[in-house]
């Protein structure tokens, strides 16, 4: 385009607008890049194309042919920009779908796994009968670890001279001067007492924790396990509500289906006694043991037992980890090899 | 304890001989079958045979020749056995005949003579432990030689079954073949067979004086003259077989049949060796006495003995003395059959390491009004197996037991059981027990003297509800009015589950530690955590020390973890440790430990960094935000077994409540971490803290200011101070701040360095202007110059 045109020549500017027409479109589609195109775009309808010189120009043009030429330019314009806009349209897709082409990476490399940890699996089988009971108007306390012999063994009843009282069955500790002895406490039960002395019935209390016996580690002792306490104290709790109640525990814990049953058993804190079995794993195994809190229990503590009745009971958490997980040897708990640990997710 | 369906059956007959009927029946009682086994016979082809002739082999000094009869021919037998002649009726296992299962017999020659077969001993047919002699098919087999030639096993009472039963402590009159006779007949609403038994009475010609009745409320002695020591009949060598007792002699195995039998245990003394004097006392402290199994023993003041009229001749439930024991020369024996003071007696066997069926009995109770039936039972079965005469009795009786009675109302048992029986009911049940009673409601009940478990109504309920059966109490489910998971237990799972996102594994450790675990961690002589409480009886001495830290669970549970090649080791632990304190316990208060070491794994795009000191306090800022603890600072420490230049301590409200940081290399390397480790205890009650509900805040919607400021000071400095100085600018504006970049070297001067922080400040209710951030900026500036004694170096 010869740009010395005289463009206040309508004439010479109606003829550049037609050679603009007709040559551009081919041009336009011949342009291979965004960047080609937006050169090309810059020479047609930019500011130094023409078209604006066209414009430009619009004021020394006669007034009677100014509203014929502008619209002409402006319709060149118009159409020469949706062509471009077109075109642009067209490379863009293309030039973003070859970046995305080359982006591609192999999607089957392993991701990044954030790491999470887990908690270990008894407190799990704690946490989660502890819930249950929670949901069936429970709360829930826990107590010292290190506990004197009186709540240990003498609130709860045991005769002075128990057997388990003996250094061959408890730990012992030499601390204080208490006369009962201080000792690492051999079930979760001394917590009915303590609680009883702190608290006015009713009681609806469930107590999980460690305890402690003189056994020697094998696949199914250890001188550390854990255990959850129950006890509900009432002015009208009977044997049928502890078989109510630890019937639907079961349930709830391994399953609506599974049967359950109550057979005698003996408590030195607890008159009747039971212990409840559940039919798992083609046999009949012992869940816990249970039984009518002892009226020398609750005289201990300070509680009319011709004014309230009570049950308590007992689980041990490493078995019921055990039971429901298929471990067969105790120890496994106490590893923390990582792999182990892991599982517990 | 053991015992067989067949002597079972002697007491009550059973409805059925199935054994899980019968298992299960015990169970329903309280009395938990362990097992329960057949005892059935594992030969085939011994037959009854007689001996003829016995000869004097030709070639060999140690078998004889005997022709022995077994019903269609005579056999010539060779046999090694000296404890027979001619006449003598034995099972012989003829050619063919297959013993112990697979032991086949045949013909053979043994020193040029043919022997056809063996004749068999109790052990080589597993119907006995005598190994010694051939078994002579004597009184205990009335018919055998009638039977000459018939399959042996005709004459061996059918398939048995052994129980293995349970019996908790409070039962001690369910310690018998009788006692569990009961129970069951109770069960079945059967009769029990009442024993029979009349023994002449007479006095004793040895004399009894009990000086203290509570050890000894009564001592029967029961005298028999003539006997004659050996072995027991078969069928009570088999039953003591089967109940787990080992026969030894006529003497001991009446002894120890009776107690299997009824439960109670008796001693037998040879009275010529014991005298005619026999005192029961409490020992003297440091008396000397030298028990059945030659031990001399020293006895303490609470020790009950038998003495004679001087040395003790007993330790009394415990065990016998040497000087008075039966031997094979002992004519006439004296049957004492007791009541020992139960404590005692567990004390005593207990410190002397002598438990044994007898002491398991009187340490829970014996029948006090049974002692003159026990000794008495002895007497009769010593006079049917070593053939004596009971001679005289001597039964000091000082102290009765007090008859006990109890008042039971229906309601009492309504209120326990949730069931209502009619007093009918109630008096019926019991009774089968053998509790007997009158009156209506209550009923009067007067419990037997076996039952030293029976005190209160509520016991007798038990017994009431275990006939009734457990099973047959309907169930209630029935809720409780408890407030649920206090806070402080819901505030330790969150504790809990922040320290599970951060990806650390939990840990449960023994609660014990050995001294040898301090030194590990190399911790001063003086070092509080070196003050543990010990153990008094110890397992192992690894367990001998209450923990003072969780450090050395955490520490020796990544190093076992790094040991086999498991290397990225993120673990915490949330448990007590035990310090002296002031009260009668020890103060116990809950940590929460970590450890993280290795995390240098490699995978396919780089490598994953390891771990340093500031993973440990960031993992700290992590749980004291999640835990909406306000106000906590960093301080830093130099303490065991922390790297000195890379721990902190974290102070909160003035005290020190937990340190963070990396373990000191010489610490990690004694455990075998390479690389850089961390690790903190962090005490928990402090960070468990119920605060007012938190408050919502509505978030501004207008844009921040953003900016850099960097300030130049000296490198002792820490970050903390000039960051404390910024958060105390309480222009309500600061959002965050955030160092981007610390700097030593040109052109910064020596012993100084540069610290750059972008700061995001935003007004709740507007967008700030340049001239509303200048005012800030300058606060900023001017707080931090003044705390740190730095200067800005001017917008980054």
């Amino acid at each position: 385009m010869d740009p010395t045109a005289n463009l206040s020549e309508p004439m010479e500017t109606h003829e550049i607008l037609e050679q603009l027409t007709s040559e551009s479109p081919a041009r336009i589609d011949e342009a291979g890049t965004v960047d080609e195109l937006e050169d090309l775009a810059a020479e047609i309808t930019g500011k130094r194309s023409p078209i604006a010189a066209g414009r430009r120009s619009l004021g020394t043009v006669p007034p009677d042919q100014r509203r014929d030429l502008g619209r002409a330019i402006n319709d060149v314009a118009v159409e020469l920009n949706a062509l471009i806009d077109k075109r642009r349209a067209v490379l863009e897709a293309a030039e973003a779908s070859e970046a995305l082409a080359s982006d591609r990476v192999d999607v089957t490399l392993p991701g990044r796994v954030p790491a999470r940890g887990t908690t270990h699996l008894i407190q799990q089988v704690m946490d989660e009968i502890v819930d249950i009971f929670v949901a069936m108007g429970y709360t829930a306390a826990t107590g010292p670890e290190v506990e004197t012999e009186f709540y240990n063994f003498t609130a709860l009843n045991f005769p002075v001279a128990h057997p388990t009282r003996l250094e061959s069955d408890t730990l012992y500790l030499d601390y204080g001067d208490d006369p009962e002895g201080v000792l690492l406490r051999t079930h979760t039960s001394p917590m009915q007492a303590r609680y009883m002395e702190e608290h006015e019935p009713p009681v609806y209390l469930v107590v999980p924790g460690r305890v402690f016996r003189r056994d020697p580690v094998d696949s199914t002792h250890s001188p550390v396990f854990h255990q959850i306490e129950g006890l509900a104290v009432d002015t009208d709790i009977t044997f049928g509500d502890l078989k109510g109640v630890l019937d639907h525990f079961a349930r709830e814990f391994l399953g609506p289906e599974i049967k359950t049953k109550f057979i005698p058993h003996h408590f030195p804190f607890t008159e009747p006694s039971a212990e409840m079995h559940v039919y798992a794993n083609d046999r009949w195994m012992e869940l816990l043991g249970c039984g009518m809190v002892h009226p020398a229990v609750f005289e201990a503590v300070g509680y009319d037992p011709d004014e309230v009745t009570g049950f308590a009971f007992g689980m041990g958490a490493d078995r019921l980890a055990m039971v429901r997980h298929g471990i067969t040897d105790l120890r496994h708990l106490f590893d923390p090899d990582r792999r182990i640990l892991e599982q517990y997710r | 304890m053991k015992f067989t369906f067949d002597w079972m059956q002697e007491y009550v007959d059973l409805p059925t001989s199935d054994p899980e009927e019968i298992a299960e029946a015990l169970e329903s009682l309280g009395h938990e079958v362990e097992g329960w086994e057949r005892t059935s016979h594992r030969f085939e082809g011994v037959v009854v045979g007689r001996v003829l002739e016995v000869g004097a082999h030709p070639n060999a000094d140690k078998v004889r020749v005997t022709k022995v009869d077994v019903g269609n021919e005579v056999l010539d037998i060779i046999c090694g056995a000296w404890n027979f002649e001619a006449g003598a009726v034995v099972p012989v296992a003829v050619p063919g005949a297959v013993l112990q299962g697979d032991f086949k017999i045949t013909q053979r020659k043994i020193r040029g003579i043919v022997s056809n077969g063996m004749i068999c001993s109790e052990s080589e047919l597993e119907v006995g432990d005598d190994a010694a002699g051939i078994m002579v098919l004597d009184d205990d087999y009335p018919n055998a030689a009638e039977r000459l030639g018939e399959d042996f096993v005709g004459l061996l009472p059918a398939d048995d079954v052994v129980f293995d039963v349970s019996i908790t402590p409070n039962r001690p009159d369910c310690m018998s073949v009788y006692g569990l006779a009961r129970e069951l007949a109770a069960f079945y609403k059967l009769p029990l067979v009442e024993p029979d038994l009349e023994l002449p009475g007479g006095e004793a010609a040895t004399s009894v004086t009990i000086v203290d009745d509570v050890a000894c409320p009564r001592f029967v002695g029961r005298e028999v003259r003539g006997i004659t020591v050996g072995a027991s009949p078969h069928k009570i060598r088999a039953r003591l077989t089967a109940a787990g007792v080992r026969p030894i002699s006529n003497v001991v195995d009446a002894s120890n049949y009776a107690m299997m039998e009824f439960g109670h245990p008796t001693h037998a003394f040879d009275v010529d060796r014991l005298g005619d004097i026999v005192v029961v006392r409490r020992a003297a402290q440091g008396e000397p006495i030298t028990t059945l199994d030659d031990v001399e023993r020293e006895l303490e003041s609470i020790d009950i003995v038998v003495a004679d009229g001087g040395k003790p001749v007993a330790i009394a439930g415990v065990m016998g003395g040497a000087d008075t024991e039966v031997t094979d020369e002992t004519t006439n024996v004296f049957i004492e059959a007791a009541y020992w003071d139960p404590p005692s007696v567990l004390l005593t066997s207990k410190r002397l390491g002598l438990r044994s069926e007898a002491s398991a009995r009187f340490e829970r109770g014996m029948d006090p009004e049974f002692c003159r039936f026990a000794a008495d039972r002895v007497a009769q079965i010593l006079v049917e197996t070593a053939g004596g005469t009971v001679a005289g009795v001597v039964d000091e009786y000082p102290a009765p037991p007090a008859p006990r009675s109890i008042e039971l109302y229906m309601s009492e048992i309504e209120r326990l059981l949730g069931i209502r029986l009619e007093p009918e009911a109630a008096s019926d049940l019991l009774e089968r027990f053998g509790f007997r009673s009158t009156g209506d409601d209550p009923l009067i009940v007067d419990v037997p003297t076996r039952r030293p478990d029976v005190h209160r109504p509520a016991d007798l309920i038990e017994e009431i509800a275990r006939l009734y059966g457990y099973d047959n109490i309907p169930g209630r489910l029935r809720f409780g009015d408890g407030l649920g998971l206090p806070v402080r237990e819901q505030m330790v799972r969150t504790l809990r589950s922040v320290m599970m996102g951060a990806g650390y594994h939990e840990i449960f450790s023994f609660s014990f530690i050995g001294a040898a675990d301090l030194d590990a961690l190399q911790l001063p002589e003086d070092d509080p955590a070196r003050t543990g409480i010990t153990v008094v009886n110890p397992l192992r001495d690894e367990e001998g020390v209450m923990r003072t830290t969780l450090l050395p669970g955490l520490l020796k549970a990544a190093s076992s973890n790094l040991a086999k090649r498991l290397d990225d080791v993120r673990i915490f632990e949330l448990g007590k440790v035990f310090l002296p304190g002031d009260g009668v316990l020890p103060d116990q208060p809950d940590r929460l430990g970590f450890v993280a070491a290795g995390g240098a794994m490699s995978g396919w795009d780089g490598e994953t960094p390891g771990y340093d000191v500031y993973d440990a306090t960031g993992l700290w800022e992590m749980v004291a935000r999640s835990m909406r603890l306000e106000g906590t600072e960093l301080r830093a420490t130099e303490r065991a077994p922390f790297h000195p230049g890379r721990a902190a301590e974290i102070v909160h409200d003035g005290a020190v409540i937990g340190i963070v940081g990396e373990i000191h290399p010489a610490v990690a390397a004694t455990h075998g971490i390479e690389g850089r480790a961390i690790a903190g205890e962090i005490e928990v009650d402090p960070i468990v803290v119920e605060g007012e509900s938190w408050q919502f805040e509505v978030p501004s919607s207008y844009p921040p200011q953003v900016f850099d400021l960097a300030f130049e000071l000296d490198s002792s400095v820490p970050a903390g101070v000039l960051l404390e100085a910024i958060d105390a600018v309480d222009q309500g504006m600061i959002e965050k701040r955030v160092i981007f970049d610390v700097y030593e070297g040109d052109p910064i001067p020596d012993g100084r360095k540069s610290v750059a922080i972008n700061l995001t400040v935003r007004a709740p209710d507007r967008t700030l202007s340049d001239e509303d951030v200048a005012p800030i900026r300058r606060s900023i500036v001017e707080a931090v110059e003044a705390a740190t004694g730095g200067t800005l170096r001017g917008s980054v």
